[in-house]
């Protein structure tokens, strides 16, 4: 966590390859992510990532399932096989009801959590998440909280970034960051 | 919006095709009707005095000169000469009228382009021997036999009785309608008093080059200055036109025409093309937040590309096949009530119309690449970037 500016959302930009680094090393299941190609990124994306944005960036024009089947999509997954595991996600997240919506009929914890199903689908090793309760009140900011710390029992690797307390809490380790450099790195017990 | 302006570019073009298509079709069968493959002597009044001979001398051309001529030629491939009687009394049970009258020779049916309704034409046999034949036009059998179907009747011309064995109906040329068409031996004998005066001479000149056309325009035309003793700088006395330059002319003309109509089809189409590519362009930039996240989700710049290539090749093709099924169903729809002298069976070429299409695919496809790159260009940091 950190406040703004504090370098968090770069760094989970480099962690997901979205965005280069100059200096350092990063290496994502025992390979270096040095100097990617645009497509090996892509790959290395589709594979080992998932994606949970502050704005949800959901797809306007898609329905809930036809947004959580996009990440198959691009691993050249077939139709019928793709919507039967983005229903499959869908219900993991508690929203089989409201599969065929649009997303601007869903409230914002409920596209939050249609965004974690979408992250969730391609059975990514590690979900990144930017300040996913940014735009939640804290009731279903807790919801959302909850569900991804049982995704994280299920063996998932989650990545938060947040600047508000409570959130940071309720994760396993805390790592503060200021001016792009770690400040502290703890254990939360 | 694009998709209209685009419908609008292909409907124009075809129309324009179509319409181009017609006034070459209406242009064409005017011309059409003796601009072919010929060469006419006529023969007038002198404007120079020459040789002891005073101005304003009438020059009359003879069979001896036509036969003369003939030796000057090395290949004739077709001829008529032509007598020409201005009004003639011409009778059938109780109808009448004065209509003109043309002595000719069977060749006469291809060099004038003649369009037989019924029966046959004048032949060799009927100016070898002279006999009492009519082929008439169209106006007349509307006026004399009321429409009727004329061949195997009589026809009195001239208080003579002629047999008709055909009729011709020659729908650019009005005047030829009038006509009679007699045996140029007959028409000789009976109204000329057997003399061996040719009013017109014309001669086919079959595949010959147009420039060997020129040639043999320029020397008869010498020659027959010479052999009539008339001034070589004489316009009237003796006159030659060569309908291949004619022909030529008009084949520039339609050419011009086409060019023209694809010139302006072509550049509707590219404006349309321009419009695509500007929206597809704002869609994009619209879309980067969109194309941020698929890429996030693993899409590769190719499945990208293929994304905006595909939208605009979809754009292009629907809307582009709406203003031509739209253009062409006028067309369609149009084309029978259209009859006019200059303007005739107006459509478009079936493979026009693919061509077009082709074409719109292509500059769909050319006009979707600029944003494709546009968009494999985002990245994915900045497009996702918060507000």
């Amino acid at each position: 966590m950190g406040s703004s500016g504090s370098g968090k959302s770069t760094l989970l930009n480099i962690l997901g390859l979205l965005d280069g680094f100059d200096e350092g090393e990063y290496v994502l299941a025992g390979e270096s992510m040095a100097d990617l190609s645009e497509r090996v990124a892509a790959k290395y994306r589709s594979r080992f990532l998932g994606f949970v944005f502050q704005s949800f960036n959901l797809i306007g024009f898609k329905t809930a399932m036809e947004n959580v089947a996009l990440p198959l999509y691009y691993q050249g997954v077939s139709r019928k096989e793709r919507n039967v595991r983005a229903m499959e996600f869908l219900e993991k997240v508690g929203l089989t009801d409201w599969a065929e919506h649009l997303p601007n009929q869903l409230s914002g914890g409920q596209k939050q959590r249609v965004a974690i199903a979408r992250a969730l689908v391609g059975k990514p090793r590690v979900i990144l998440a930017d300040e996913p309760t940014g735009a939640l009140d804290s009731k279903t900011s807790r919801e959302v909280m909850t569900l991804l710390r049982d995704l994280n029992g299920e063996g998932i690797t989650m990545v938060v970034v947040t600047h508000e307390h409570d959130i940071a809490e309720l994760c396993d380790r805390i790592i503060n960051l200021h001016d792009g450099q770690i400040l502290t790195d703890t254990v939360n017990v | 919006m694009t998709g209209i302006s685009i419908a609008l570019g292909v409907f124009i073009l075809v129309v324009m095709q179509g319409l181009g298509f017609g006034l070459q079709n209406g242009v064409k069968e005017q011309f059409a009707d003796d601009a072919v493959n010929s060469i006419w002597v006529q023969s007038g009044r002198t404007q120079l005095s020459y040789r002891g001979n005073q101005a304003n001398r009438r020059i009359q051309m003879r069979e001896s000169d036509v036969e003369a001529m003939f030796n000057e030629m090395d290949t004739v491939y077709a001829y008529s000469r032509r007598i020409r009687i201005w009004g003639m009394q011409m009778e059938s049970g109780d109808k009448a009228g004065n209509f003109p009258v043309r002595g000719v020779d069977p060749d006469h049916q291809m060099l004038e382009n003649t369009k037989l309704s019924h029966g046959r034409y004048i032949s060799q046999r009927d100016v070898d021997e002279a006999t009492k034949v009519a082929v008439i036009g169209t106006t007349l059998v509307e006026e004399i036999y009321d429409g009727e179907n004329p061949v195997g009747t009589h026809l009195t011309i001239g208080g003579v009785l002629f047999r008709v064995v055909g009729s011709f109906d020659d729908p650019a040329n009005r005047w030829e309608n009038k006509m009679a068409y007699l045996p140029f031996s007959t028409a000789n004998k009976l109204f000329r008093a057997g003399n061996d005066k040719v009013d017109q001479i014309i001669i086919g000149t079959g595949d010959m080059p147009i420039t060997a056309t020129t040639a043999l325009t320029d020397h008869l035309l010498t020659w027959f200055k010479e052999r009539k003793s008339v001034h070589p700088d004489d316009q009237r006395g003796i006159s030659l036109e060569n309908n291949n330059e004619e022909y030529e002319k008009f084949q520039n003309i339609f050419l011009g025409i086409e060019l023209f109509i694809w010139g302006i089809g072509l550049l509707t189409l590219l404006a349309g093309a321009v419009g695509v590519a500007n929206i597809l362009a704002i869609a994009v930039k619209e879309r980067t937040k969109e194309i941020g996240v698929r890429k996030a989700l693993g899409a590769t710049s190719s499945s990208i590309v293929g994304l905006v290539v595909q939208e605009s090749l979809t754009l292009m093709i629907v809307s582009g096949s709406l203003g031509l099924v739209v253009g062409v169903g006028l067309l369609e729809f149009v084309s029978p009530m259209i009859d006019h002298e200059y303007f005739k069976n107006p459509q478009v070429d079936f493979r026009i119309a693919l061509l077009a299409l082709g074409i719109l695919a292509l500059v769909g496809v050319l006009s979707g690449i600029g944003p494709a790159l546009r968009a494999v260009s985002i990245r994915p940091v900045e497009a996702l970037r918060d507000e």
